[in-house]
């Protein structure tokens, strides 16, 4: 009876795990892409992930300490041909689901310059962050990071100015 | 010949030949001999050795692959993080942009 009661615990326990993973179908922009990057990390390999990561190198020290506590990350990216092989309707779907009570949009940046978009979502778990979403558009790429667990933001943004990726200064008063 | 007479003949002590203890104890000393004779495979020393060989493969095997899973998962998150703080900062720096201009 008490096995029983786990089992149903475990079950609701994985059920709501996997029910914080934003559901977005990439199968359409999948089969016109002709690059793609697909990473999709959860549960045990995750954390064998991070067992690999060093504590003796900075940047993975880092990124070992963000990513403890997740429960999943998956990242999407998508790079086209040319222009117009992803349509705004395709970007719609995947502000859908981010629709809920749970998620907030934080940022929501659009350059007719460049035609970049970017739309930065946390999901708000309680006090603090619960996982964070991000649809980015260029007129050649697409790219979807979602990643479930408690994220800390402004270490995920100073891992900008390691890795090869130019740091931003960014306004830190609020 | 009653049938009496049969049985005490077939049932009476008979003495061994006077070589019988000599082919004993040849027969004795050939059984080593016999057994090295055996091909080396089917020797059990042999096929504890073989048993441990295949079991260390085994686990040496499956190390390599947990390792080799668990390089290819930390790659995979470093560059799941490298894209997801490389479009953050790209939001960052577009609102930081925007702020500039209003502010100037």
């Amino acid at each position: 009876m008490k096995a029983a009661a786990w089992l149903m615990a475990l079950g609701l326990m994985a059920g709501l795990a996997s029910a914080q993973e934003v559901k977005w179908n990439y199968d359409k922009l999948a089969a016109k892409a002709s690059d793609s990057v697909d990473v999709s990390l959860s549960g045990p390999l995750l954390r064998l992930a991070t067992k690999f990561l060093s504590d003796d190198d900075e940047d993975e020290a880092k990124v070992k300490k963000l990513v403890g506590g997740l429960k999943g990350i998956y990242v999407k990216s998508f790079e086209f041909k040319k222009p117009g092989e992803y349509t705004p309707a395709d970007l719609e779907s995947f502000r859908a689901p981010l629709r809920g009570a749970d998620w907030e949009r934080i940022v929501g940046v659009h350059s007719t310059e460049d035609g970049e978009t970017v739309e930065v979502y946390i999901k708000n778990e309680g006090k603090g962050i619960g996982g964070l979403a991000i649809i980015a558009s260029e007129p050649k790429e697409v790219t979807l990071v979602n990643i479930v667990g408690p994220i800390d933001l402004d270490t995920l943004s100073k891992l900008g100015g390691h890795m090869g990726i130019p740091e931003v200064e960014v306004d830190k008063k609020k | 010949m009653n049938l009496d007479d049969e049985l005490r003949s077939a049932l009476r002590r008979r003495e061994p030949s006077p070589d019988f203890t000599a082919r004993v104890l040849a027969r004795v000393s050939m059984a080593p001999v016999m057994a090295a004779q055996r091909p080396w495979f089917s020797r059990p020393a042999t096929r504890w050795v073989a048993a441990m060989a295949a079991t260390l493969l085994l686990a040496a095997g499956t190390l390599e692959y947990r390792h080799y899973q668990g390089e290819r998962a930390k790659s995979q998150v470093l560059l799941a993080m490298h894209i997801a703080a490389r479009k953050l900062n790209r939001a960052q720096k577009k609102v930081q942009m925007i702020t500039h201009r209003s502010n100037s």
